[in-house]
């Protein structure tokens, strides 16, 4: 008998709660891929090239587990209340027929235990195929399709998603059980006074309203003027500001719902009623729905900012070596390594091999003053006030001693790139720069003042600034940039250098998009031969790598937030609405023996639905437009920051996409309110 | 005169076979305009399925139920809403005001539920308000009224729309003596000036006493039927006689009239 009422309850509690036993499902999907995230086809590629920094993300994947586990707490705490407080009832009468607490308390037990089992039991399987989907598809995107992917399953992970999810639910159960069995039976049974909550006057909601609306305006502000990450204490005090300014903006809502029910529209059907009920439930929970609308607003924020952080180190630059041997790791000379790829055969595998010579101007004594360029920056000071223009004035006053790079090696890297050759006189030089510090906008400053010729002194000697500014990355390792240097023609070159210079020797390989995985199969298949030749080398592949790190870091980061918060918001506004729809059905049973039918009532309610999640996603969205511009301006660099409008768009479609996520649950919980109706249709008999 | 409501050897049961529960076992009598009928019998009778069977809250399983002629078994979507919104208005036992809106927002809300324009109302809610003596607690919400003046403003709510025929179920049920008088002397006064049909289920014998005529059910069958001599008869004299048959009702079919 016990078993069998276990059982029933259990499945009842399921049936009833259903968006809740789902938001408990999709809590073990997510803690399996984040614990698993290690057994991904991205992550066992980039712990190959980037194991410094895949095992650091590593170590703070428990952190997020602890995260995770701390905010779903509360979630299946709040969601569980709920479902106690609505079978008090119950448990007393169970009580008053001389249950035992004991077994009252191990009969709920039960009823937890088996409906957390049940999640895990559906839950696990599907994360473990979501996770290799997710693998399979990460994998093909960022082009590592070939690598081979097995199906992974990773035990540690199971248990430790098991064991997480099964220790909050326990921890939950114990404090509500706890708090349920204190109680007497009088007590229990009695239900719940429905009493309307004090009110102050409306004065008091309208002044609150006005403060949060403002304390918002001024978290906006302070945001978007990048205020905010001037230190921490300003940081401190945008959050403050934006936290206080919802939490406000929601306590005093009900002033601007209490004018709305005054409002002309009464002929509605309903009208008074819905605007009532939403009124209601904003009185009692203004706190968390500002809570909600707050964790909605961090999951844009993640999305938005996440999306256009991991578009920014997918954007590679123009690709054009595969290759860079420098020969100063072995104290080798360039023709020594060519020797080396020779007697191993490899150097036929490589279309191209050629050297890229960069130096000092070793002739100047006084370093300070070897180069001034000084028409240049006065062209450059007359132009029109400007960030970039400052930005500009400011890197180039520190070029007082460049690197010089000679001309035939750069010419030879412009053919690979399929760009003209430059042609330099004995008294020209052409300006190099690396993209970071030379993005669209000051390339294109600095190419109006080149066209003129501009002057400079080299060690003394008047040289003309000639072509355009030179962007393409002298080798394959992106952690070499150069702000600013001169590619001379070779005897100038040679002159300056004095013979002391590096050499790197490039190399482009010849069967770049052959066998099955094209250039990423050519290139791990070059670097096994090069590592057992012991050639040491920097591939396009291990700078990849690092960009796809980041990439996928970023993105896996953000998004596993972004689905926690929103997850957690969205639980908790369907669960609270249809709990209280549940708690006041008495109300709808009335208005059916008015004369309401099905379709009056389910109209009302998806009203209301449409608002109770309606207020939350608007403040939620309205902030998040700040806030992603603010945590994008924040983050960045200054080299990307000239794409950020192009960013604020990535991040606007995905706020859309997530709009229409919040749409889909919207549509979940009016189904579930719906059928509920239904059942109260069906008359019950009452004495 | 036609009469309002006529029912038709109305038959409810509950269950299964064995374990049937006969509620109403062909029930026949009528309405006429104007009428202040009563219904009483003990628990379980089936006095309360009678009236929910005439507001359309649960189907009979035979017989028939006309309102001006009208059979309304055969109502169906927008017509059965209008029946049971416009038609009968529902005086509940526990008032059932909905407590968070106002008494003037719960008068008015059968008017918003059968998108019928407020302003058409306001002039009827302000008499209805006057005579029911709730205007002081209009704009108060039902957690600040007292039980009569909720259930003053359940009787406005259910009078709003002009029904035919009003069903009373118990309507003194929740209420102390006072009050329950103030009430039944309103739905009195609103029975002889505006004749207002009213239907009202009651165990209570003084409430039954303000009705013109009682019937008294027992095992889902008439079982008697009272009619008051007006004006002969006083209140009190009526009171007795329902008195005596609610007696002889407790002692079973052997006391038959």
């Amino acid at each position: 008998m016990f078993f069998k009422l276990v059982s029933r309850n259990s499945k009842r509690n399921r049936k009833e709660n259903g968006l809740f036993f789902g938001a408990l499902m999709v809590s073990v999907i997510v803690f399996y891929i984040v614990l698993s995230l290690s057994h991904q086809d991205v992550m066992v590629f980039l712990a190959r090239m980037e194991s410094d920094a895949v095992e650091r993300l590593m170590g703070i994947i428990p952190v997020f587990y602890g995260l995770t586990l701390f905010l779903l707490f509360f979630l299946i705490y709040y969601a569980s209340r709920f479902q106690l407080e609505r079978r008090r009832h119950e448990f007393g009468v169970y009580l008053m027929f001389g249950m035992r607490r004991i077994k009252l308390f191990a009969m709920l037990l039960a009823e937890d235990l088996r409906n957390s089992l049940i999640s895990l039991a559906i839950g696990l399987p599907v994360a473990v195929l979501l996770s290799e989907l997710i693998s399979l598809i990460t994998a093909r995107l960022v082009g590592i399709g070939m690598i081979g992917h097995r199906f992974s399953f990773s035990p540690q992970a199971a248990l430790w998603t098991a064991i997480g999810f099964l220790s909050i639910k326990f921890i939950a159960f114990l404090i509500l059980s706890g708090r349920i069995s204190s109680q007497t039976i009088g007590a229990l049974m009695a239900w719940p006074p429905a009493g309307v909550k004090r009110q102050m006057p409306p004065v008091v909601y309208a002044v609150s309203m006005v403060i949060g609306i403002a304390g918002l305006a001024a978290a906006y502000v302070l945001a978007v003027y990048g205020d905010a990450w001037y230190d921490i204490r300003q940081m401190g005090i945008t959050l403050a500001l934006g936290t206080a300014g919802t939490w406000l903006l929601f306590f005093g809502m009900r002033f601007v719902i209490g004018l709305a029910v005054r409002s002309g529209k009464h002929d509605r059907r309903l009208h008074v009623f819905h605007f009532r009920q939403i009124q209601e439930t904003v009185i009692q929970r203004s706190g968390t729905l500002a809570v909600c609308s707050l964790l909605m607003l961090a999951a844009l924020c993640c999305f938005g900012a996440g999306v256009a952080i991991s578009r920014f180190y997918g954007e590679s630059e123009p690709h054009v070596l595969d290759y860079t041997f420098d020969g100063s790791i072995n104290g080798d000379t360039p023709g020594q390594i060519r020797q080396k790829l020779t007697a191993q055969q490899l150097d036929v595998e490589f279309l191209e091999l050629f050297e890229m010579r960069v130096g000092h101007i070793r002739t100047a004594e006084d370093i300070d003053h070897a180069f001034a360029m000084e028409p240049l920056m006065e062209a450059l000071r007359q132009r029109k006030p400007s960030r970039e223009r400052d930005v500009l004035l400011n890197n180039l006053s520190y070029a007082t001693y460049p690197y010089v790079i000679s001309q035939s090696g750069y010419n030879r890297l412009l053919a690979a790139a399929d760009l003209p050759a430059l042609t330099l006189g004995e008294k020209e030089a052409a300006v190099y720069m690396d993209r970071e510090f030379a993005d669209a906008k000051r390339s294109e400053i600095l190419n109006d003042i080149l066209k003129t010729g501009p002057k400079a002194s080299l060690d003394g000697t008047e040289i003309t600034l000639t072509g355009s500014v030179q962007t393409t990355k002298l080798v394959t390792d992106r952690s070499i940039t150069l702000s600013f240097a001169l590619i001379l023609a070779d005897e100038v070159f040679d002159y300056y250098t004095q013979g002391d210079y590096d050499v790197y020797l490039n190399g482009i390989l010849a069967k770049r998009e052959s066998g099955n995985g094209g250039l990423m199969a050519a290139i791990s298949e070059m670097n096994r031969k090069l590592d057992e030749a012991g050639v040491p080398y920097e591939s396009y592949l291990q700078n990849m790598g690092r960009q796809l790190f980041y990439m996928v870091a970023s993105s896996y980061i953000t998004m596993y937030l972004a689905i926690i918060f929103l997850m957690i918001a969205n639980t908790v506004i369907g669960v609270q609405f249809l709990m209280n729809q549940q708690q006041t059905g008495r109300r709808y049973l009335t208005l059916i023996r008015l004369g309401a039918t099905h379709d009056v009532l389910c109209g009302s309610s998806r009203r209301q639905i449409n608002w109770y999640f309606g207020l939350p996603i608007a403040a939620a969205v309205c902030s998040s437009i700040f806030g992603v511009y603010a945590l994008l301006t924040g983050i960045l660099s200054s080299r990307s920051r000239g794409s950020l409008p192009e960013m604020m768009i990535v991040s606007f479609v995905m706020i859309l996409v997530l709009c229409v996520i919040e749409y889909f649950y919207i549509a979940a919980v009016k189904r579930a309110s719906d059928r509920y109706l239904l059942t109260l249709m069906v008359p019950e008999r009452e004495e | 005169m036609e009469p309002i409501l006529e029912i038709e050897s109305l038959k409810k049961y509950y269950g299964k076979s064995k374990n049937q529960t006969r509620a109403l076992d062909g029930i026949t009598f009528q309405v006429m305009p104007g009428e202040f009928l009563g219904i009483m019998g003990s628990s379980g009778s089936g006095k309360t399925t009678l009236l929910n069977c005439i507001a359309t809250v649960v189907w009979p399983d035979a017989g028939s139920i006309a309102m001006n002629g009208r059979q309304i078994q055969k109502l169906e979507g927008a017509a059965l809403a209008e029946y049971r919104g416009k038609e009968i208005g529902y005086l509940f036992q526990n008032f059932e005001l909905l407590d968070n809106l106002t008494g003037y927002e719960n008068i008015m809300l059968p008017l918003s539920l059968h998108g019928v324009p407020e302003q058409e109302g306001k002039r009827r809610l302000e008499q209805l308000a006057a005579y029911l003596e709730v205007k002081d607690v209009l704009h108060k919400f039902p957690a600040q009224m007292s039980g009569g003046q909720k259930q003053r403003i359940a009787a406005a709510r259910s009078l709003i729309l002009k029904p035919a025929v009003i069903l009373a179920d118990e309507p003194t049920g929740a209420l102390d003596s006072k009050n329950a008088r103030t009430l039944m002397e309103k739905l009195l006064g609103l029975n002889r000036e505006e004749q207002a049909t009213i239907l009202m289920v009651t165990h209570d014998c003084n409430a039954a006493s303000y009705c013109r005529r009682v019937l008294f059910i027992q095992d889902g069958v008439i079982f008697h039927e009272l009619r008051r001599n007006i004006p002969d008869e006083t209140g009190q004299e009526f009171y007795a006689r329902i008195l005596q048959v609610m007696a002889q009702l407790g002692g079973g079919s052997a006391n038959v009239l």
